[in-house]
């Protein structure tokens, strides 16, 4: 008797926090029909297995491989390239693949100046402990490495050829069953398409009552006592749901909380930030330049709240100070 | 993009371009880019021959793009859209490149840098047309209904000529009257026409033709909609009860509110509003008009001294002349000496604007009726004084007398000051109303000062008369008939066409946000409750794309101006 | 060998492009280096297109309007105005100096205007050398 021959995937992590793989696991029964379906041959977090495992597939032995994380250092673009060679679909998994996500926003200092801050003036520091890590050193006459650490972040894409993004920080649980499901069933979109979320916005799924957009002044949302069934923007309050792909279940502004962006730009959006800062200005309320001045510095890290998950994949990617 | 055949048309401009610009270079250069089926250099392509290139490479070439590396296309853009039209493909399937005006003629000192901007620019050009697509003009109605703001001279000749041509027309009137400035002069300089058989001759054919609609009283108050297709709504103030208002449909508005005269005491030391005797231009004409040329304390001045170009030619109020008081001067100088011939008459002028037809002959004449005529300088200012007990008259002026090299004091009772001409204070609220622009001094913008003057940037609406600029009789009617005489062409026509570049929002992108329906200042974005999603009315739209940019979806695309158009211009100039 | 800093030029069609071509034809001479793109308004102009100039290689961007109130399309520039001032703190925090981009008002009047502002801006940049950004993304692709 032929058994179908079990899909094979793997799973990894790159510069991540975790919550992606959470994400797969709050999949929850579902996770057991996987694990039934496909031999998962790699995945940090849940199952054991060494890079060596890996180095010996066949190319494209793999069905499927998906990234979570992004690209920080030497050995999160190692085992991106590994992955790519080793599999036949490469996915880019949760906003820090997709985009570069949280750790991305690193790519507004410097590799020195973090170092710094982690190492040299961090109060749990022992006084006059000035260790640096660097990326070799010798021990008794033997070379060892850690993986470099790369002066900028880079999304997935940008150091291998990516085939799905899915996005989402992360990504909501019920897109990643339809995600995997599709893989089961060969019933994948055109290569390079952004999977598990719509083409439309988030405001397209939010319940809230969208009307005249006129803003006065930006509000933290604890600062006012906010209209729940009201559009967040209209009550000053700063949410990128106008600019970003829904598919997440209006999640945050359905927790009285501006949206994210964390699934990244709508489709036609070459920038996330700058084009959430032409929307947002064009609807200030005011002519007069020093009021409009006083207006945005209620707006003290725009950046940051703009690029939140996007820096490295924004257009200018990275600070360009000399 | 399908598959480009773009033709390339590098002009020489005769040695406008070609003496700066290496025009064969660039020729040479863009021949070899991708798409570029045909490369040309030619010494002046908006010519008859030039636009028959374009026409013969299309046909027989079969592109289906051009770029035309020239002047501006301020200039000729028209043309070679036309030229585009005339070999069959569709006008919008065109660029020009600005090497020129922005070029050649501003970069004299380095001819390299000059040529390898104009490759850059047609670089840029050649990028961006490759995402263009044929665009066609929408068809609308048009109303023939006139709307007339303002019924002086101008405003009841446009209404006279439009009604006469058998269309119905709107007249509305701020004050209880009509006839404006006019109204308030006696005689027209230079041939002594009376003002008032102008104006008679106008409101009687106006009272008996029923395609006139008077409202006075009256005032606009709002605007919407777009040429062909205004929605005008005036209020008139019946005296004691609200303002009354009313809506009515019009298809191009004629604005010819004319203008205020100058605030003489703004000059304190002419003394106006303090010496009794002084006085200006308006309030002599009262005086002519009563058949009574006499000082406050009722007897007939013996010296009278008319001074020119109060408030204007002067830096510190209105630097610019107000055409119209030189001549009315010299009306004065007739009028006095006709009715008191032995009155001494002084006219103090700067210099005597003697433009127009019969002005000069006017002039001679009144040179021949002894008026003593003094010369002040620019930016100087004759010195009125209060005379002394032994003088026989009431005030002194001392004038810096330019042609005599002198200092010169005559004596005068009576004062006229020439007021100039000056915007009316609510002429910023009209150019609003209408969405027209006003010049600094306050005067309504021409759509251009020679070739278009009584057209203005936005379709539909006209001016005519002294609110676009000071301007006399003349000048003013001509104004009214030709705006008239637009109107007319346009409603003759039937229907109008409306360039086929404006805004249109996905629907299959539009995810309802809101964003861009309050940035319209045509309010040509519309809010479907059902659908949710926006929309533009194309016909409303102006295409400036203040929508486009602030879509946070990308869901609205500007025609002609599109994201991917731009990006490519963008890289195109900095290859 | 001095860089010649490649300056882009938004310009709104009404007013700073006619005062441009005033400039033109006024012959009043200016730097060479600036490359006018023309919009119909400065409402037109997404920031977008701002970093994406400084992005492919732009030393410099200029972008030229309507004075407030004179807008061919009545409000268009005020979109402009309150874009502006927050795109220059998101340009702060990317390290990009202040005098790399700018926003000028010039009417179609004012070919003057227009040649002494192209020819300030060109100076100003020229002083801050070239701009790293293209060069600097193109580095990253290669040097990690």
């Amino acid at each position: 008797m032929t058994e179908k021959k079990k899909l094979q995937i793997a799973l990894y992590w790159g510069a991540a926090c975790g919550g992606c793989d959470v994400a797969v696991l709050d999949t929850n029964e579902f996770i057991l029909d996987v694990a039934a379906a496909a031999d998962i041959r790699f995945w940090p977090i849940a199952v054991d297995g060494k890079y060596k495992d890996v180095e010996a597939m066949a190319d494209e032995e793999l069905d499927l491989a998906i990234f979570n994380g992004a690209v920080r250092n030497s050995e999160n673009e190692h085992v991106a390239k590994l992955l790519r060679r080793k599999s036949k679909i490469l996915v880019a998994f949760g906003s820090c693949a997709h985009m570069g996500g949280i750790p991305g926003l690193a790519n507004l200092t410097t590799r020195d100046e973090i170092f710094t801050a982690a190492y040299l003036n961090n109060p749990s520091i022992e006084p006059g402990n000035r260790t640096v890590p660097y990326h070799e050193t010798l021990v008794d006459g033997m070379k060892l490495d850690i993986p470099v650490f790369y002066k900028r972040v880079y999304k997935l894409a940008s150091v291998v050829d990516v085939d799905y993004f899915v996005p989402g920080c992360p990504p909501d649980p019920a897109q990643v069953k339809n995600v995997l499901l599709a893989v089961v069933k060969g019933e994948l979109p055109p290569k390079k398409s952004v999977v598990g979320a719509s083409d439309r916005t988030v405001c397209d799924d939010c319940r809230r009552q969208k009307k005249e957009k006129k803003v006065k002044r930006f509000n933290r949302p604890f600062e006012i006592i906010q209209d729940p069934d009201v559009c967040l923007m209209e009550q000053g309050i700063l949410c990128m749901g106008s600019v970003t792909r829904s598919g997440c279940g209006v999640r945050c502004p359905n927790s009285n909380q501006g949206c994210r962006g964390c699934y990244g730009p709508a489709p036609s959006v070459k920038d996330q930030g700058t084009k959430f800062l032409s929307a947002l200005a064009s609807i200030i309320d005011s002519k007069d330049p020093s009021e409009i001045e006083e207006i945005l510095s209620r707006l003290p890290d725009f950046a940051g709240y703009a690029y939140r998950f996007g820096m490295p994949t924004s257009t200018l990617q990275r600070s360009h100070r000399s | 993009m399908q598959n480009c055949r773009i033709g390339v048309y590098v002009c020489n401009c005769g040695t406008n371009i070609a003496h700066i610009v290496d025009a064969e270079a660039v020729k040479e250069a863009v021949s070899k880019l991708p798409d570029v089926t045909i490369a040309r250099s030619y010494r002046y392509m908006c010519s008859n021959p030039g636009q028959e290139m374009i026409v013969k490479d299309i046909q027989e070439l079969g592109l289906n793009r051009v770029v035309v590396a020239a002047c501006s296309p301020r200039m000729h853009e028209r043309t070679f859209r036309n030229a585009c039209k005339t070999g069959g493909i569709n006008p919008y399937l065109c660029e020009m490149a600005n090497i020129r005006e922005q070029c050649s003629w501003v970069h004299v000192a380095d001819k390299l840098a000059a040529t390898e901007k104009a490759l850059a620019l047609t670089n840029a050009a050649i990028n961006r047309v490759r995402y263009h697509e044929p665009l066609d003009p929408l068809t609308a109605e048009m109303c023939p209904t006139t709307l007339v703001l303002g019924g002086g001279i101008a405003g009841l000749t446009a209404a006279l000529e439009l009604a006469m041509a058998g269309h119905p027309v709107y007249l509305v009137e701020k004050s209880d009257h009509l006839g404006g400035n006019l109204a308030r002069v006696d005689l027209t300089a230079p041939y002594l026409d009376s003002a008032r058989d102008l104006l008679t001759e106008r409101l009687v054919r106006l009272r008996q033709n029923p395609n006139i609609s008077v409202m006075l009283n009256s005032q606009l108050k709002d605007l919407t909609g777009f040429v062909g297709n205004y929605s005008a709504t005036v209020a008139t103030h019946n005296g004691h009860e609200l303002p009354q208002e009313k809506t009515l449909h019009v298809g191009n508005v004629i604005v010819a509110t004319g203008y205020k005269e100058f605030d003489a005491s703004r000059i304190t030391h002419y003394g106006y509003g303090k010496l009794p005797d002084v006085i200006t231009s308006f309030e002599f004409e009262e005086m002519l008009r009563a058949g009574r040329i006499q000082l406050k304390s009722g007897r007939p001045p013996q010296y009278v001294a008319i001074i020119h170009c109060v408030g204007s030619r002067s830096k510190e109020f209105h630097a610019y002349c107000s055409r119209v008081c030189c001549m009315t001067a010299l009306k004065y100088a007739h009028e006095i000496k006709s009715a008191l011939p032995d009155c001494y008459v002084s006219d103090v002028y700067i210099d005597m604007h003697a433009f127009g037809k019969g002005h000069e002959d006017f002039y001679k004449k009144s040179s021949e009726v002894k008026t003593l005529f003094l010369m002040y300088g620019k930016n100087e200012r004759p010195v009125i004084r209060k005379a002394g007990p032994g003088d026989d008259c009431q005030m002194l002026i001392e004038v810096d007398e330019k042609l005599s090299g002198e200092r010169i004091e005559i004596p005068a009772d009576m004062v006229i000051l020439m007021v100039g001409m000056e915007a009316r204070p609510d002429a910023g609220e009209v150019a609003r109303l209408v969405n027209i622009s006003a010049d600094k001094d306050g005067w309504f913008i021409e759509s251009h000062p020679k070739l278009d003057p009584v057209a203005t940037t936005t379709d539909g609406i006209y001016i005519a008369g002294t609110c676009v600029a000071p301007k006399d009789i003349p000048d003013t009617v001509a104004q009214a008939r030709a705006a008239a005489g637009r109107i007319l062409a346009k409603i003759a026509k039937g229907k109008i066409e409306i360039e086929g570049v404006f805004a249109e929002v996905n629907e299959d992108l539009c995810s309802g946000c809101r964003m861009c329906n309050e940035l319209c200042p045509y309010s040509a974005i519309v809010f479907d409750e059902v659908k949710k999603r926006s929309h533009v009315i194309p016909a409303a739209c102006k295409a400036c794309g203040a929508c486009v940019a602030a879509c946070p979806s990308g869901a609205i695309k500007g025609r002609h101006f599109t994201d991917q158009q731009i990006y490519a211009q963008i890289e195109g100039v900095l290859a | 060998m001095s860089y010649e800093p490649k300056i882009v030029g938004f310009l709104c069609n009404w007013c700073s492009y006619t005062g441009a071509d005033l400039a033109g034809t006024s012959r009043i001479q200016y730097p060479p280096n600036i490359r006018v793109i023309r919009v119909m308004c400065t409402a037109r102009i997404d920031p977008t297109f701002v970093v994406d100039a400084l992005a492919k290689g732009a030393d410099g961007v200029l972008i030229c309007g309507c004075h407030p109130g004179d807008c061919h399309y009545s409000e268009g520039n005020y979109k402009a105005m309150r874009r502006f001032p927050l795109l220059k703190r998101l340009l702060k925090s990317y390290g990009i100096e202040d005098e790399r981009v700018r926003l000028e008002w010039v009417s179609a009047s004012e070919g003057q205007r227009f040649a002494d502002v192209v020819t300030d801006m060109t100076e100003r940049v020229r002083g801050l050398g070239p701009s790293r950004v293209h060069a600097t993304l193109l580095t990253d692709q290669r040097e990690r």
